[in-house]
């Protein structure tokens, strides 16, 4: 058995759609939706695509059809195409929003190579509880944890410099001078 | 191409004053406004113009009235507001500028 077609309401506008072109349209929606999330227009601007999407699909009905197929649709929202934000600089956005949180030291702000900066930023804590279990931890390990620090200076990948930030000097200069020094003669000594 | 890539986003930057423009000479709707955009470098769609739209007239720049169409449902037909016009006005001003500016240096 088959369901042959789904009612929707796209703006008050009736339309009937095929299972397969109903779900597309969802997803369409449910991207956009997403895309205007904080928006104060949200809920404007997808009565607005939904109103756009009912207009384009009736354009594309043949005078005998009612039902909308994916051979009306695709084309449809390719016209319409996907929702960008005013401001917002497309790909680059995305892919910040997107990207999996990296692990990396953080030299800019550093007390010592930055590796707590960067874990408060991996783990999207305040950096002052990040050092004060580092510093409480130095103390109850008896200073092992200083090998500990050692080790993920020496693994974890330096963040890139922020633009416009300030400049980096003293200790967290001083040791990333030295873990990249170290890096060097490590990958010149397997090579 | 590497030059697409530069251009772009000076493209995107300047399609709110190219609506601006639009806008600015006749009360239009959506259509309108792409279909005066579709052979430019500006070419948009619908799904970049909505958004932009609502942003513009939560700025007070435009604003539309609902208008009865003879096929399907009401438009927004969208217009300057005195503040568009005047933001119109300056962005013209400061467009001319930039302008010569570009065209006057490294001469």
């Amino acid at each position: 058995m088959q369901r042959l077609s789904i009612t929707a309401s796209l703006n008050n506008n009736t339309l009937q759609f095929e299972e397969a072109a109903y779900l597309r349209l969802e997803r369409y929606l449910a991207e956009a939706s997403r895309t205007l999330e904080g928006n104060p227009d949200k809920t404007e601007i997808l009565a607005d695509l939904e109103q756009a999407v009912a207009d384009q699909c009736r354009k594309r009905l043949r005078p005998d059809q009612s039902v909308v197929t994916q051979a009306e649709l695709e084309p449809a929202l390719l016209e319409i195409g996907s929702v960008e934000v005013p401001g917002a600089t497309g790909a680059t956005d995305r892919m910040a929003r997107d990207a999996v949180p990296r692990l990396q030291q953080v030299s800019e702000g550093a007390w010592v190579s930055g590796v707590c900066q960067g874990l408060a930023r991996y783990l999207r804590l305040d950096v002052v509880l990040v050092r004060l279990v580092a510093l409480l931890l130095l103390l109850f390990t008896g200073g092992a944890m200083i090998l500990v620090y050692a080790v993920l200076m020496l693994l974890l990948p330096y963040a890139p410099f922020e633009p416009g930030g300030e400049p980096v000097r003293n200790i967290p200069a001083k040791s990333r001078e030295l873990v990249e020094l170290l890096r060097a003669k490590l990958s010149a000594a397997t090579s | 191409m590497r030059i697409e890539a530069k251009i772009a986003p000076i493209r995107k930057g300047l399609l709110e004053f190219l609506v601006l423009k639009i806008v600015g000479a006749r009360s239009v709707y959506v259509p309108d406004i792409l279909r005066r955009l579709a052979d430019t470098e500006f070419a948009t769609q619908e799904g970049t113009l909505y958004p932009l739209l609502s942003k513009m007239r939560r700025e007070e720049l435009v604003d539309y009235q609902w208008q009865e169409s003879d096929a399907g449902p009401p438009r927004k037909y969208y217009r300057l507001t005195e503040a568009g016009k005047v933001q119109l006005a300056a962005l013209e001003a400061y467009w001319r500028r930039i302008n010569n500016t570009i065209s006057d240096i490294g001469h």
